[in-house]
């Protein structure tokens, strides 16, 4: 090991310690500190996100809302390390994931994320069961299949585990996605306006199933929409607007969490 | 382990979901055209030249005027090639009443051994095979000399002092050749008997030659072995340098078959860098799921990598298969045109087409599929992030390097490399720039046009990239095809022209001066087409602007070796003539006036006077029979040798040779069943001597033929695949168009204006393309035909007309016939197809 991994693994052991000193009473799942994105266009430099502060608990569910634009889903992934911000620090279940190459982010998700998306994002070549089998399949598990068709069963889908993804409705697909987002045994779910594709009841059918494989697995979930009927299903909202939280709120679902503070 | 079993699971989903299809297709195409072509090449290749030995009866020939030291047999022997030896004279022969002057060939027991001998019981008629030469004791005579001399099958027949039976008439003989020795009908005879005859007698003027035959290998260690030692009395060829007008069009038909090759890897290898880099795309979204889903990139490398491999093995399997079925089928098509017999194909055609696949894999598909590792997970959430800018460069070097080496590889030819490479890349840079400036212009004609103009040129406006690659992908194949065509046509019409229909098939020669009117009426009298007789006399030249040419030979010996051309010592035929010979042409000085009356003047054909660096202006002084004549060059000319005319190195002007006794030389066209007017020439004539080259010519003919076929066939095979790369290229740009049309008609868009602008827009980059075809054809059409196959250049003003309008129609038609699916099924199932 030369001198520069020692010093990388020094500096994540004392953010390690840093976050650990930082968890109250309940554990931190996420948490980011004076967040940042700007991306260069042909018009000049474009800030996306600027300043954010946040954490998350454990087993919290949490709604970020915004209008379109707002770069709620740039926030997202930011927080699921889909992406790099251009200033700040990020924790993910334990791991100071900016300071992580894209590599150690892929396992970290790997590891702890799930993800549910607006266009569920399935692999056209592959049917429903061996959509769900590829979180473990990546992470060389065996069993996979057993697993996938329970989660299949759960969701509803068993009789439809080797049709692909063209020949499912969106609904469908959806819950495909859904069921792939827990194989993966993940700590944390993050849901891009997972109803944004699907009618109103067909929505709240997913939304339904999303909260209760989420209770069911005691998964923390980090839910983007712009429906603020969705956002109070959460424990909490996050409001954003033009790149910067204006406010965070309790909804009424009883769990109290600390202020988030925004500027 | 878990990781390959991974990737091999992912590799099966992706073929059970049609996405490898099309990049396994062009592989199989690419390998499987490449193996066809070589197969087919490399067993017309050895046909040929197994065929055209027979036109030397062997595969090396030493020819000498003695014979050759018994340390050389014993090598041939050592390297285990088979020999036979013939020995060639002028003599009298004799009947019971007549005489006739004769070429008797005495060949030992082994003779032929490449070709056939045929044999008749009567004169002229038909006749059969048989393996080797007549038995000591038999003569067998050529048909005209049967009823001169009077003779049937049985009768008795004197050479010197022996008598033989004349046991069969001789029809044709594989080594005929036209040589001078040869002049005179022939007497075959077995080489034990040539003491009996005394014939031979120091003085006589023999040609010795000894046959080989045997392994390719074992003949060239012969040939390195032997050149050293050959010195200046021996000769030594083998086919090619062995028949006048063979060898070139060989040559050329080899450098066209493997021109044919090559341009088929070019195609493959656009078709698989087409399908790789769709296949990639397609991938994107792939890539950034399995990267949300926590696949590291050197996962994906690994995982791509697998995928690569094993579509490059099973590729290479089944385009070995088409390859070896396709090749069987076109030589049974062809069977019936193909009097050879094709021996069976080694393994290196094989070898070729797998190399061919992986290095086409190498340089055209693994930069596409290596660009998957950048792609970031980002796009799951926005598709328009993390859509990794292709590092086209990368691309391009790699495809560029790949088709580079493979050419090289191919060929082993540094100069046909280059010259197709060069004009590809001059292509590629030159007529990138004028697609994207015609697009812009295009663009804004389009837009006073209708509606169907509009929307299709706006479309190609909006994906001007994309577009100015597509019209050069389009624009390389048609120009890679219009290239072998325009090649192929030179060639088919040299040939054609090197040995016209009705060409002179025989020459008389030592015609004296008083003959000539009387023989001249004889043959306008039979209305047999003849050439004017020219004088000829034989002589040398002796000095070179007051410097011995014995000396002048000598010292550019010394300086090249073995390799020179012409010598400026030896005795040639010279003779006078008034105007410059239909196929000559004059590259220095000048022709003389028609009234001509001066001083001597020469005209000195090209190699000669190019090898001895003889220039207009300079003084020769020639021995002529027992005296002398100076003359000044006053022009060098080039000359068409194949061309089976009475040919000259060494022409003077009107009156320089007056003095001189000479005799004449003329040819003339001779059909088959006038063969006996020979007989009541030569009666009449007895001191002419007749030359007859119409075996030759018609052997030559036949060579022509099957090559031409062969040149035909290459031609056709990549033309299909050409078509192939086109169709790959439409495909590659096919999601995008359905899309964009899938949404117009959602719109209500009807099928008539869909359609339309399809056709527009595929006509449109036909056209381009065909432009830009045209023009890089024509540049490199010139360099290869004038560096290469080594013919004269012409412009082909039909090309300028005939290249847009292939373009247009072919891209057009093509291009709708494949797109035309997206007005047939609803928008929806493709809306969704490609969600």
């Amino acid at each position: 090991m030369d001198s520069a991994d020692t010093a990388k693994l020094k500096k994540r052991k004392i953010n390690a310690a840093i976050y650990f000193m930082n968890m109250h009473a309940v554990e931190t799942m996420v948490k980011a500190e004076d967040l940042g994105k700007t991306v260069e266009t042909s018009a000049g430099q474009l800030t996306i996100l600027k300043g954010i502060n946040l954490e998350i608990k454990k087993s919290e569910s949490v709604a970020i809302v915004g209008e379109s634009g707002s770069g709620k889903s740039t926030l997202l992934g930011l927080l699921a390390g889909l992406d790099t911000p251009s200033r700040g620090v990020i924790f993910l279940d334990g791991n100071e994931i900016t300071a992580l190459d894209e590599e150690e982010r892929a396992r970290v998700r790997g590891e702890s994320v799930g993800f549910v998306f607006q266009s569920f994002q399935l692999l056209a070549s592959l049917t429903a069961v061996e959509n769900v089998m590829l979180p473990a399949e990546l992470k060389g598990e065996t069993g996979a299949g057993k697993q996938a068709h329970a989660l299949l069963k759960r969701v509803g889908l068993e009789n439809r585990a080797h049709h692909y993804p063209r020949q499912l409705s969106g609904g469908e697909q959806q819950r495909v996605a859904i069921a792939r987002a827990f194989a993966s045994s993940a700590r944390i779910l993050f849901a891009d306006e997972p109803t944004g594709n699907l009618d109103t009841k067909t929505g709240g059918v997913i939304i339904e199933l999303l909260f209760e494989l989420n209770k069911e697995f005691g998964t923390t979930l980090v839910l983007v929409t712009h429906d603020t009927n969705l956002a109070t299903r959460c424990d909490r909202a996050i409001h954003i607007d033009s790149g910067m939280l204006i406010a965070a709120e309790n909804t009424d679902s009883g769990y109290s969490a600390p202020a988030v503070e925004g500027n | 382990m878990a990781n390959l079993k991974l990737a091999l699971k992912l590799l099966w989903r992706d073929w059970r979901a049609g996405e490898l299809s099309l990049l396994l297709a062009s592989l199989v195409i690419a390998v499987g055209t490449v193996t066809t072509i070589t197969l087919f090449i490399d067993r017309l290749q050895q046909a040929l030249v197994t065929e055209s030995s027979s036109f030397i009866a062997a595969d090396r020939v030493i020819s000498a005027a003695r014979p050759v030291p018994d340390e050389w047999l014993a090598r041939a022997t050592e390297l285990q090639l088979e020999q036979a030896a013939h020995l060639s004279f002028l003599s009298m022969v004799f009947a019971e009443e007549r005489a006739q002057f004769a070429s008797v060939k005495a060949v030992s027991s082994k003779y032929p051994l490449r070709g056939k001998l045929i044999v008749s019981d009567t004169p002229f008629v038909g006749g059969s095979v048989i393996k080797h030469g007549p038995p000591p004791g038999e003569v067998w005579l050529e048909s005209r000399l049967m009823p001169s001399l009077d003779l049937a099958v049985g009768d008795q027949l004197d050479v010197g002092s022996a008598s033989f039976i004349v046991s069969r008439v001789l029809i044709k003989e594989p080594d005929r050749g036209g040589g001078f020795n040869n002049l005179g009908p022939r007497v075959m005879m077995n080489l034990q008997d040539v003491p009996l005859t005394r014939v031979v007698q120091p003085g006589s003027r023999l040609t010795y030659r000894y046959l080989f035959a045997g392994d390719q290998n074992n003949l060239q260690e012969f040939e390195a072995w032997l050149s050293p030692r050959l010195g200046q009395d021996y000769r030594q060829y083998g086919v090619k340098q062995g028949i006048q007008g063979i060898g070139k069009t060989l040559e050329r038909a080899e450098r066209f078959l493997l021109l044919g090759g090559l341009l088929g890897v070019i195609l493959a290898g656009v078709a698989i860098a087409l399908s790789a880099q769709r296949f990639s795309i397609r991938h994107f979204d792939h890539v950034a799921i399995m990267k949300s889903l926590g696949a590291t990139s050197a996962k994906i490398d690994f995982l791509y990598l697998i995928v690569f491999v094993v579509i490059g093995i099973v590729a290479t399997l089944i385009g070995c298969g088409v390859g070896w079925v396709s090749q069987l089928g076109v030589v049974k098509l062809l069977a019936p045109f193909i009097p050879v017999a094709l021996p069976d194909p080694g393994l290196r055609p094989f070898l070729v087409g797998a190399i061919t696949g992986f290095v086409c894999l190498l340089a055209f598909a693994l930069p596409p599929i290596l660009k998957l590792r950048a792609i970031s997970p980002i796009r799951v959430l926005r598709r328009d992030l993390g859509n990794q800018k292709m590092q086209d460069a990368v691309t391009w070097i790699f495809g560029i390097c790949g088709s580079w080496l493979l050419m090289w590889w191919y060929s082993q030819d540094l100069k046909l490399t280059m010259l197709i490479f060069s004009g590809g890349v001059l292509a590629v840079l030159l007529l990138g720039g004028v697609a994207w400036f015609l697009l812009r212009t295009g663009r804004v004609l389009g837009m006073q046009a209708g509606s169907v103009w509009r929307l299709a040129l706006a479309g190609m406006q909006r994906r001007g990239q994309e577009n100015t690659l597509q019209i050069l992908v389009f624009g390389l194949a048609i120009m890679l095809l219009l290239i072998l065509v325009l090649v192929r046509t030179a060639l088919i019409d040299e040939w054609k022209a090197q040995i016209p229909d009705k060409a002179p098939n025989h020459f008389v020669i030592n015609i004296a001066p008083e003959e000539v009117a009387p023989i001249n009426a004889m043959l306008s009298g039979y209305q047999l087409r003849s050439q004017p007789l020219y004088p000829m006399i034989s002589g040398k030249i002796v000095e070179v602007n007051g410097k011995s040419s014995r000396e002048l030979d000598e010292m550019r010996e010394a300086e090249l070796g073995e390799q020179h051309g012409p010598r400026a010592a030896s005795t040639r035929n010279l003779t006078w003539m008034q105007s410059l010979p239909e196929d000559n042409r004059i590259v220095a000085g000048q022709w003389w006036a028609d009234d001509y009356q001066g001083e001597a003047l020469v005209s000195i054909e090209r190699d000669l006077a190019l090898a001895n660096s003889f220039n207009v202006g300079d003084e020769l002084k020639f021995a002529i029979r027992d005296s002398e004549l100076n003359a000044r060059i006053a022009s060098i000319r080039s000359v068409k040798w194949d061309n089976m005319k009475p040919n000259f190195y060494i022409i003077f002007s009107p009156g320089a040779l007056d003095d001189f006794p000479s005799t004449y030389i003329t040819s003339f066209f001779l059909e088959k069943d006038q063969k006996l007017f020979l007989n009541k020439l030569l009666r009449e004539y007895p001191t002419i001597t007749v030359l007859e080259v119409d075996v030759i010519i018609e052997q030559i003919q036949t060579i022509i033929n099957q090559v031409t076929l062969a040149v035909e066939l290459v031609l056709a095979l990549i033309i299909v695949s050409g078509g192939l790369v086109l169709l790959a290229s439409i495909q590659a740009s096919m999601d995008e168009r359905f899309h964009q049309h899938a949404i117009l008609r959602t719109l209500g868009a009807s099928r008539k204006l869909v359609m339309g602008s399809l056709l527009v827009e595929f006509s449109v980059l036909g056209f381009f393309a065909g432009i830009l075809a045209t023009l890089g054809a024509e540049v490199t059409v010139y360099g290869l035909v004038t560096e290469i196959f080594e013919l004269e250049y012409t412009i082909h003003p039909w090309l300028w007309l005939l290249g847009p309008l292939i373009g247009t129609l072919m891209i057009g038609i093509l291009g709708t016939l494949a797109t035309r699916r997206v007005v047939q099924i609803p928008p929806m199932t493709i809306l969704r197809e490609l969600a």
